[in-house]
């Protein structure tokens, strides 16, 4: 899913969340000759129903009321607006639902989001950390809501924590949201601590996997092994949902940790496989961070083509089974 | 900052002549661990802890009718019977600084904040202490903590203000680290903010060494002087 209008959100200069960076990711998986082989579809304008599952109906306003008064920032000034924010940030809302709506629908077998703005640092009621509206916070809702699924599974790989999808879902044992990032005493939010489980109903459906600046490729292969695939043994998720940031990369600024580029394939081909046994393949990515234009092309190449293989195996299954 | 503003001010207390079960069930139905005791004026007259109370309970040595008949002692003790009649107290002018470095030599883990009359005002808990401690580092709110290494000289930490603001940057807490290599400091500045690419290079652009927070934790600084 990319759609050109996610580039009319301007930051300004100096801001790293730019527009360059969605086309450094649909040069990189054009230049690769991977365009014919995928069905790509842009943005819709999402039902406000479906961001006020999880956005207070105070916070929607206000950011609407301000960006279209032209004020230069909201909340924070990490969250830059121009005029046509707001409604770039409805339209990446709509895009990653539609997504879940067409592979939902078979239509698709996964889904890779090439969005602007981001969405995991987006609270309730507050933007926060180039984040508006929770993207994949909001696809979970329309999952549970309108699909009726029970059991879904967010996993973030963005090398900041995703607050705004933790404090949405904390409570709610129907949602687990698992997140490996830098140790949030040396990186934003703050948040994201490994003790943070849950609350309530919601204890135990937050893992949240540390690293420390300087942590490389097995730390983090260390980190996914201890702690994400023991959630398969207790929760068998029927969906998931990728927070895909790219900003561990050893040449991203964004953080100090080391993580190449080969880290983010297995990373990838490791989540497909566990799709594959579990959610019959049932997976949208959507884009959270990733700074470095000169590395975007090949990390989004290397992603978009593990979920086109993946692809390529359901159908064949699919086929086989027919015959 | 003074200990008034962190204190509890609803102070749960108990009178000399509360039976100490009671008090255990006052202690456990609001989660705390001391009870001052004051007379009819609010005066203070002595704190109960749990470990106090702790320490009347009768051992799990005792053989049962030894046990049973120290049970039905405890019915008929007080709080006057085994309450410190003499408090570690502070007074409201006693700042969170002061009440820290209390702790630290005393393990009190709470003092009575009393007036020079004697009523008592709050109870200021090593918990309170903490909260506020969180506050002033900024930690509770999200932000990016820098580490900056410095030569011990006027004027550097203006220096490194100067291109925060300049950045219009808003800053949580600046901790300046004491210890360090000789002639050097290290300055940790928490930044509200998750864009710190370009103050960075600013600061390096100025003559700044920074590393990372977490290589100054690993106490590896020569590495880096």
């Amino acid at each position: 899913m990319y759609d050109e209008r996610f580039l009319l959100h301007d930051t300004g200069p100096y801001h790293p969340e730019h527009p360059e960076r969605l086309k450094a990711i649909l040069k990189g998986i054009q230049d690769a000759g991977l365009l014919s082989d995928l069905t790509v579809f842009p943005a819709v304008s999402p039902e406000m129903k479906w961001i006020e599952a999880v956005h207070t109906k105070e916070y929607i306003q206000r950011f609407k009321e301000k960006c279209l008064a032209g004020e230069p920032i909201l909340d924070d000034p990490d969250n830059k607006m121009c005029k046509d924010t707001y409604n770039t940030a409805l339209l990446a809302v709509g895009g990653v639902i539609d997504a879940v709506r067409r592979v939902m629908e078979n239509e698709l077998d996964n889904a890779f989001c090439a969005v602007r703005p981001p969405g995991h640092h987006a609270e309730a009621d507050k933007a926060m950390g180039f984040c508006y509206f929770g993207n994949v916070a909001i696809a979970a809702k329309y999952l549970l809501q309108k699909w009726h699924l029970s059991q879904i599974l967010i996993i973030d790989f963005d090398a900041h924590h995703g607050n705004g999808t933790q404090h949405i879902f904390e409570s709610d044992p129907s949602v687990i949201y698992y997140s490996i990032h830098q140790h949030p005493s040396f990186a934003y939010p703050g948040t994201g601590r490994e003790f943070e489980v849950g609350t309530g109903k919601g204890t135990g459906s937050v893992k949240n996997s540390t690293s420390l600046p300087g942590n490389s490729d097995d730390d983090w292969k260390h980190l996914v092994e201890r702690d994400l695939l023991p959630i398969f043994d207790k929760f068998n998720p029927e969906f998931i949902l990728v927070s895909t940031g790219f900003d561990a990369h050893i040449d991203d600024q964004m953080s100090n940790v080391k993580i190449s580029t080969e880290w983010y394939t297995w990373m990838i081909k490791l989540i497909m496989e566990l799709a594959s046994k579990h959610t019959d393949g049932k997976l949208v990515s959507v884009l959270e961070g990733g700074y470095v234009l000169k590395r975007l092309p090949e990390l989004a190449k290397n992603h978009v083509e593990v979920l086109l293989n993946h692809s390529c195996h359901r159908r064949k299954k699919c086929l086989s089974q027919k015959q | 900052m003074f200990v008034t503003k962190a204190m509890t001010r609803d102070v749960i207390t108990i009178n000399k002549n509360t039976n100490i079960l009671q008090a255990k069930e006052i202690m456990a139905e609001n989660t705390i661990r001391h009870l001052p005791v004051v007379d009819s004026e609010n005066r203070i007259v002595g704190i109960l802890t749990d470990r106090d109370i702790r320490s009347a309970m009768p051992s799990i040595l005792l053989d049962d009718y030894e046990y049973k008949k120290a049970g039905e002692k405890l019915t008929e003790l007080l709080a006057k019977d085994i309450m410190s009649t003499s408090p570690i107290t502070v007074s409201p002018a006693c700042t969170i600084q002061d009440a820290i470095l209390l702790y630290q030599k005393t393990r009190h883990g709470a003092f009575p904040v009393v007036e020079a009359d004697g009523k008592l005002i709050g109870i200021v808990s090593v918990q309170d202490m903490l909260d506020e401690t969180t506050k002033v580092m900024g930690i509770g709110e999200p932000g990016t903590l820098l580490c900056i290494i410095v030569k011990e000289r006027v004027g550097e930490l203006k220096k490194i203000v100067d291109i925060i603001t300049e950045e219009n940057m808003s800053i949580g807490s600046v901790l300046v680290s004491q210890c360090w290599a000789e002639g050097k400091r290290a300055v940790f500045p928490y930044l509200f903010s998750k864009n710190v690419v370009p103050v960075k290079r600013k600061l390096k652009e100025a003559g700044f060494t920074l590393i990372e927070p977490s290589q100054w934790y690993l106490d590896n600084p020569l590495e880096h002087g």
